[in-house]
């Protein structure tokens, strides 16, 4: 329990994934398998469910620490977290007999399910008693389910991946499903041994384009090219295992098997041995729909049927990396397509399964013509990728390009500033940035983090500590005056903002500083490019057909 | 009463709840006044005669006639309020007469200097608190206490949450993270309030781990404090144009300053801050901290219990935080205790 209680502590107090994700294998590395296990059992998100009820917990505190209920949830309300509040008030400086986590999960939290009030009473000041100081929050984090490290299952397959040389990939299908600490040991979460029975089930490293800077003419012949509308969904590669289960794999590496349930279901009428790789796209009877539309199910973990029907998805496939267990990467682009187009003819029409369809233009003049279509689309440019290219690992140059719109830009103004981290820690770095709304007020539209040089940057933050207005945690309030251009990619409507619209991807192109306040642009304007001003293209999205033809003609 | 208006004093303080008025002290809109002696106890405003218990800002105020403290507060309060202020001073624990009333130090054991005020009028006494902690403390003079009729007392802390550790638990944890930070190469910023907890935490530093700087708000006390007899390593007072070598430093900084420009030059360091808010979580993560100490120089609510209880106070007053929670606490336990009129609640910019 202490080392468990000591990686609590460091994982709460530590403010970057990247120092969790090495204290995480600082404890895999030195903590005992039994202990591990659990670890991972509540990283993947467990909970031991209905050890206690929150109000006895309340009840048995006060009347231990002889303190009256009402003072009991005066601090509750102090402190805002009842797993706190309990370790202040019923912590004592005692020394005990260290005993493993697994000992204390099995010991004092386990049974506490299946007993009476009074035996529960009992077994609780056992543990009160015995566990030390620091020992007490990490406890009632996993007494009252609150258990949160700012670890994701993704990280904690990344940890695990690093400590055992086996990949994260093989980890999360290890790791997925249902499973308790009593039928899976970390030896077979990290046994290298089936590496090899595994590779034919896992995902592959994605090939990432690089964006194209310089003319599309430079690249030679069109012929040689294969055109698609660069998607505006998830990556992902969608997989079957020999075994006859399967997996959707995303980009952050990560299972997304229980946010898309609907994708999974094309498993069983697909080849056994499969890799494909694709995008998740929201897409409904009229097409393809918003990426906003898509957010409603994101983070959503197995969805209802109704949140399925309401915001359908589907896997729209460009390429196919791995059939029956060969491994196609090394094939030319244009045979991997007829692959493919092969493959999802005999695919069923109902699933939730689509093509990405190619585009055929006889010049690259004619093409960048269509590409004028891609903001009516609802897609984000074109893919450009060599017809005899391989599917490399990683981000290529030479073969694969994403030749994107031109983004959005408007002018806004600062409101407010938050300190940067690493390089940018102590320098207000962050910035909220807003536009007039119809009232004459500044309303936040957006947070931009980069885009300014490091003398800009020094330069806005002295302008911020000298005209800090107020303080919002670690948001500091400042008197508006300066004007960025802010650069995004599209806008949508978000309940989330008081303005009602979120950005994507905004960044700062340049300082105006000849610019003032009064003349940063309107919320009407940024609506205007999320296309709410407009009710029925919010509504529907971009018109297309099921194979992402434009209906707009 | 008569209330009458100062200019620039919010209005939102004036609360009409639990007056107190008896021959020995009643509550006026600058503070606790004395009549039978005609002087206040750590006033807002402008009156002729103020005692003041200790030398923090929201005790010792500029802007008065004349001041009465403790010998060891005297040095402190001048740096605070100009030397050019009217101020007397008292050995701890020698009565003297003013008008009617006997009055008298006794350490608080909050900072140096800091006293809770004996007043004695016609065979009836109260004891004004100001901040104390019962609890040891090497940079200042142990608290004493005092039995009284009446007790009017702080209670910054007054929720069971909040809980000291021994100091040297506490000193403990700090060099501890230094000599981490150090090992590391970076330089270690503490945030700690100027006078008393930056004196404390110096007295508490292991000087083998480190060249220990100081901000220049927290340099002019250490030689009174020397002088008093804390033991305090030998230190930098950061200052202007002048560069040296943080990555193995401490530095002691008052709070007031994170956001300043000051703290740029310590761009790589892990930062700290100790104070007794920090037992909260929450409080701790909200100010973006790599670490937080908690170390108090107020009484915790143990600490209050047990003061409150040994005065064997017939009438109780608490003042300065959550008074609510404890008063309601220590009238279900019998106690004769209220609310003082106008005690507002402490934020955790103030300690």
């Amino acid at each position: 329990m202490k080392k468990f209680a000591s990686l609590f502590h460091d994982l709460d107090s530590m403010t970057k994934t990247n120092d969790r994700l090495d204290r995480l294998v600082v404890y895999f590395e030195n903590a005992c398998p039994g202990d591990s296990i659990w670890v991972c059992w509540f990283l993947a998100g467990n909970r031991i469910k209905g050890a206690i009820k929150t109000g006895e917990l309340r009840s048995f505190l006060s009347e231990r620490v002889n303190l009256p209920l009402w003072l009991v949830e005066e601090c509750h309300d102090r402190v805002g977290d009842l797993a706190e509040t309990v370790s202040l008030l019923a912590g004592s400086n005692t020394v005990n007999k260290p005993i493993s986590l697994d000992e204390t999960i099995r010991k004092f939290l386990m049974p506490l399910r299946t007993m009476d009030t009074e035996e529960r009473k009992e077994t609780l000041y056992r543990a009160w008693d015995y566990l030390a100081m620091d020992e007490m929050l990490p406890f009632h984090k996993l007494l009252t389910g609150g258990f949160r490290m700012g670890v994701s299952k993704g990280n904690l397959c990344k940890a695990l991946a690093r400590v055992g040389k086996v990949e994260p990939a093989v980890i999360a299908q290890r790791l997925s499903g249902s499973w308790n600490c009593d039928n899976l040991s970390l030896e077979d979460i990290l046994d290298p041994s089936d590496e090899a029975k595994d590779r034919i089930n896992r995902p592959f490293p994605f090939c990432l384009a690089s964006p194209l800077q310089e003319k599309a003419e430079s690249l030679g012949k069109i012929e040689d090219w294969q055109v698609e509308w660069k998607w505006d969904g998830i990556r992902a590669q969608l997989l079957t295992t020999v075994g006859g289960s399967g997996m959707l794999w995303s980009r952050g590496e990560e299972s997304m098997d229980e946010s898309f349930p609907e994708v999974l279901e094309c498993i069983p009428h697909l080849p056994p041995g499969l890799c494909m790789d694709g995008e998740i796209l929201a897409w409904g009877r009229e097409g393809l729909r918003s990426f906003s539309r898509l957010q409603k199910r994101l983070g959503r973990k197995n969805p209802g049927p109704s949140i399925q029907k309401k915001e359908p998805v589907r896997f729209q496939a460009y390429d196919l990396l791995r059939v029956h267990g060969e491994d196609l990467r090394s094939m030319p682009m244009e045979k991997r397509r007829a692959r493919l187009e092969d493959l999802l003819k005999k695919v069923p029409d109902h699933l939730p399964l689509g093509i990405s369809s190619l585009i055929k233009e006889k010049s690259w003049a004619q093409l960048e013509l269509r590409r004028e279509e891609s903001r009516d689309r609802g897609v984000e440019g074109f893919m450009l990728k060599k017809k005899d290219s391989k599917y490399e690992s990683g981000r290529v140059r030479g073969s694969w390009f994403k030749w994107k719109v031109d983004p959005f830009l408007a002018d806004m103004v600062v409101v407010s500033a938050q300190l940067g981290h690493g390089k940018r820690a102590n320098l207000y770095s962050d910035y909220s940035l807003a536009v007039w709304d119809e009232s004459g007020k500044l309303v936040t539209v957006a947070k931009a983090y980069s885009g300014l040089s490091n003398d800009e940057i020094e330069e806005v933050d002295k302008f911020v500590r000298k005209n800090i207005t107020g303080k919002f945690g670690p948001v500091r309030g400042v008197t508006p005056s300066l004007v960025f251009e802010i650069a995004f990619e599209g806008a949508q409507s978000s309940g989330r903002h008081k303005s009602g619209v979120a950005l994507r991807f905004p960044r700062i192109q340049r300082w105006r500083k000849d610019k003032k306040i009064e003349e940063a642009d309107t919320l009407e304007v940024i609506r205007g490019y999320a296309g709410m001003n407009d009710e029925v293209c919010n509504e529907t999205g971009p018109k297309s057909d099921a194979d992402g033809n434009l209906l707009l003609f | 009463m008569t209330l009458y208006p100062l200019k620039g004093f919010p209005s939102t303080l004036i609360t009409q709840t639990f007056f107190l008025k008896n021959e020995v002290l009643e509550s006026r809109i600058q503070g606790l006044y004395c009549p039978a002696g005609d002087f206040f106890i750590d006033p807002r405003g402008n009156v002729p005669r103020a005692v003041v218990t200790h030398a923090h800002s929201d005790h010792g105020r500029p802007g008065h006639g004349s001041y009465l403290c403790s010998d060891t507060c005297e040095p402190l309060l001048k740096l605070r309020i100009g030397q050019d202020c009217r101020i007397e001073s008292l050995p701890f624990g020698k009565q003297i007469k003013i008008g009617e009333a006997i009055v008298s130090f006794h350490p608080a054991g909050h900072i140096l200097g800091s006293a809770q005020i004996r007043i004695e009028v016609r065979g009836k006494v109260w004891v004004v608190s100001g901040d104390y902690k019962p609890q040891a403390d090497q940079t200042c003079e142990a608290f004493e206490l005092v039995k009284c009729h009446g007790y009017v007392s702080e209670c910054t802390f007054g929720l069971p949450v909040y809980r000291w550790q021994p100091e040297q638990m506490i000193h403990q944890q700090i060099n501890h993270w230094w000599a981490e930070n150090a090992r590391d190469g970076l330089p270690s910023l503490l945030f700690a309030y100027s006078l008393g907890k930056a004196q404390r935490i110096l007295a508490g530093l292991d000087n083998n781990l480190g060249q220990v700087f100081v901000h220049g708000a927290v340099y002019p006390f250490l030689e009174h404090y020397e002088r008093a007899g804390a033991r305090l390593p030998a230190v930098i007072k950061v200052e202007r144009g002048q560069d040296h070598d943080f990555n193995q430093a401490m530095i002691i900084a008052p709070p007031a300053v994170e956001d300043s420009t000051w703290t740029r030059k310590f761009r790589s360091a892990r930062k700290g801050f100790a104070s007794g808010w920090m037992a909260v979580r929450g409080a701790r993560r909200r100010r973006n901290l790599d670490r937080g100490f908690i170390l108090s120089d107020h009484a915790d609510w143990d600490g209050l219990l047990e003061v409150i209880k040994a005065t064997e106070a017939e009438e109780i007053k608490v003042t300065h935080g959550n008074g609510d929670a404890l008063t309601r606490y220590l009238q279900e336990q019998g106690s004769n205790c209220t609310v003082l009129d106008g005690a507002g609640i402490r934020g955790e910019e103030e300690e």
